[in-house]
């Protein structure tokens, strides 16, 4: 395929994106519909958050629930209980988030493979029992009453309290994270990334510092969750242990896997049919949890490139005939 | 507080570790895999055991062995999926799909046997010892007991034997021990199977002294990984050592300090002891690329 001349392309992505904005009123408008829509854009956010870790630095983290979590809770406590403003929060959920990654960066920089994943599974246990004990975080009870989000700009004042009025927040935030992941794996960082992943010798001749590298993609990838949490926080009012529930972790990684890993599109069309499923063919949290496990399992041990390489393959195949 | 009583409970809680850990040991420091279902399989052996006993009216020594039998089969099943990402060596997927797998049993664990939290009892747990200012109960010895057999038969097992000796090679080289004329793909399925079976003999020693729940698999990991690395990644009595001090270390931070952070603390002394030996956990061990 020929690639098409920039302007044109540009008018290409704006008409896309103007479609996709418009396309759960083509979908029937209703409440429902909007709601789900709005938690695929949360939850894709939160995957691509994993999916710089997982497709472009290669290793599993199992932390960024923990990402989530803190972006959750940390616009939780400052309007609950700081009575602060949404942008504040947001200031506040992407600190938080960036200051837990040092310190989980810092440990983790010298672990690779499995170490690294056992280690950031261990971290996001150790988080989920200090939220569940400390009172400053709401203990087990969590922090209820978040007020209904309102960004100000200027004169003009946003807020959002039923899922159509969300949803053009939750699609922001999903343009603005697949431009920052656009953005990234073009960047020197996102090339550095995947040259320490894919020959971490070659990397460290060219003069580049993988662990370096590792800990700067780790520190852009958690703010990136720690948003989506922020945001999904006041699209639910109230945050709780089971923001650290293993069915967000394994739902962001069969989001980033199930389409197909380094592909920008991939996480989010993972995480749209996973959370469409939930969302009209529920078969209840237990079921739900079995169908997820059972996608995950599948995709790797029969296609385990994902299925835009089936796909791919299928049309190949078609070529060669 | 009573020392003396602590200090058994010590002992009888790190002998509980290190048996859940035992097949971690082997899998991580043998077969050179990793299994995030370990949690899970755990809580479905007990819900196993707790579901004999309470529709069927077996006794508890009947629901123990059917329970272990069961999850060694799964144990098997799991290593039979995945064994073209095991022969492959693609470890990086490999821990995904063993974390889906405990995905897919927690949620059939929760549609067969509901959300309510279980109790299952043993016989053993009426009969109480004491000696001075300490007691402690049948199923405690038994616990400590099977823990110190396990590990032994573990050690000459892997020492002593031919299959000990494919397994240690499985570990250094499974191309070259296939070329040998050895079915590695059994190997494999055998050692997933005893880790399967070994962590189910521990829930059904172990769960009878709390309420079992489906959800109660997240955590079993951590402490399991601590032991694991503790121990020196794949040493039999290094895992056994390294359970028995976690598990005092455990009580008396309960004791002393409080109950609620002892996986926090637990965590702590597992990165202070990556930060004073990064030995195989760091990139330059084995386990680096």
């Amino acid at each position: 395929m020929k690639a098409l001349p920039a302007p044109l392309r540009l008018f290409g992505l704006a008409a896309l994106a103007l479609l996709g904005f418009f396309l759960p009123r083509l979908l029937g408008g209703s409440s429902h519909v909007y709601d789900t829509f709005g938690m695929i854009a949360t939850f894709s956010a939160m995957s691509y958050g994993l999916d710089i870790i997982l497709s472009d630095l290669g290793e599993i983290s199992l932390a960024h629930t923990a990402f989530f979590a803190t972006g959750a809770y940390a616009a939780a406590i400052l309007s609950v209980n700081d009575g602060q403003g949404a942008w504040v929060a947001m200031a506040g959920a992407v600190l938080a988030a960036l200051a837990l990654a040092l310190v989980l960066g810092m440990i983790t920089l010298r672990t690779r493979e499995f170490a690294f994943s056992l280690v950031t599974y261990a971290a996001a246990v150790v988080c989920m029992n200090v939220a569940a004990n400390w009172d400053f975080l709401g203990g087990s009870d969590g922090i209820v009453g978040i007020p209904p989000l309102t960004l100000s700009i200027g004169p003009a004042s946003f807020s959002a309290s039923q899922p159509p009025q969300f949803w053009p927040f939750a699609y922001l935030l999903l343009l603005l994270t697949l431009y920052v992941v656009h953005r990234f794996r073009r960047s020197r960082l996102g090339q550095a990334a995947l040259m320490v992943h894919m020959n971490p010798r070659l990397a460290s001749m060219c003069g580049l510092a993988g662990n370096q590298v590792r800990l700067l993609v780790f520190l852009v990838s958690a703010p990136i969750s720690a948003l989506a949490g922020w945001l999904y926080a006041f699209q639910r009012a109230y945050v709780g242990t089971d923001l650290f529930d293993t069915y967000f972790l394994v739902l962001m990684l069969t989001g980033v896997i199930l389409a197909g890993r380094r592909l920008l599109l991939g996480p989010l069309l993972g995480t749209a049919l996973l959370v469409g499923q939930k969302s009209f063919f529920s078969l209840g949290a237990y079921g739900d949890k079995l169908i997820l496990g059972t996608v995950l399992v599948g995709i790797l041990c029969f296609c385990p490139k994902g299925l835009a390489n089936l796909w791919r393959r299928r049309s190949h195949a078609a070529v060669e005939k | 507080m009573n020392v003396a009583q602590q200090l058994v409970n010590g002992i009888i809680i790190g002998h509980a570790y290190a048996l859940v850990a035992v097949g971690w040991t082997l899998l991580l420091g043998a077969a050179r895999l990793v299994n995030f279902g370990h949690g899970q399989i755990y809580m479905v052996s007990a819900f196993i055991a707790w579901w004999v006993m309470s529709t069927t009216g077996l006794p508890y020594a009947l629901a123990v062995p059917l329970a272990i039998l069961a999850s060694a089969a799964l144990g098997a099943i799991m290593q039979r999926l995945f064994l073209r990402l095991t022969l492959s060596q693609d470890l990086v997927n490999l821990m995904i799909a063993t974390l889906g797998f405990g995905q897919i049993l927690e949620g059939a664990a929760g549609l067969a046997f509901g959300p309510k939290p279980e109790t299952f009892t043993s016989p053993l747990q009426a009969i109480i010892f004491t000696l001075g200012p300490v007691w402690f109960t049948a199923q405690d010895t038994l616990t400590v007991g099977a823990t110190i057999l396990v590990f032994l038969g573990l050690y000459l097992v892997l020492d002593r034997t031919r299959f000990g000796a494919a397994v240690r090679m499985v570990a250094e080289d499974p191309p070259l021990v296939a070329l040998y004329g050895i079915q590695i793909s059994h190997v494999y399925i055998s050692i997933f199977a005893f880790e399967g079976a070994a962590v189910a003999f521990a829930a059904v020693l172990i769960a009878p002294r709390t309420p079992i729940l489906t959800s109660m698999g997240f955590e079993q990991v951590v402490m399991t990984f601590v032991v694991v690395v503790l121990g020196g990644i794949g040493s039999v009595g290094g895992s056994y050592i390294a359970g028995l001090l976690l598990g005092l270390f455990t009580t008396f931070f309960s004791a002393l300090v409080s109950p609620a952070y002892t996986t926090a603390s637990i965590f702590a002394l597992l990165i202070a002891f990556m930060v004073l030996r990064p030995g195989k956990l760091a990139a330059s061990g084995n386990f680096a690329r």
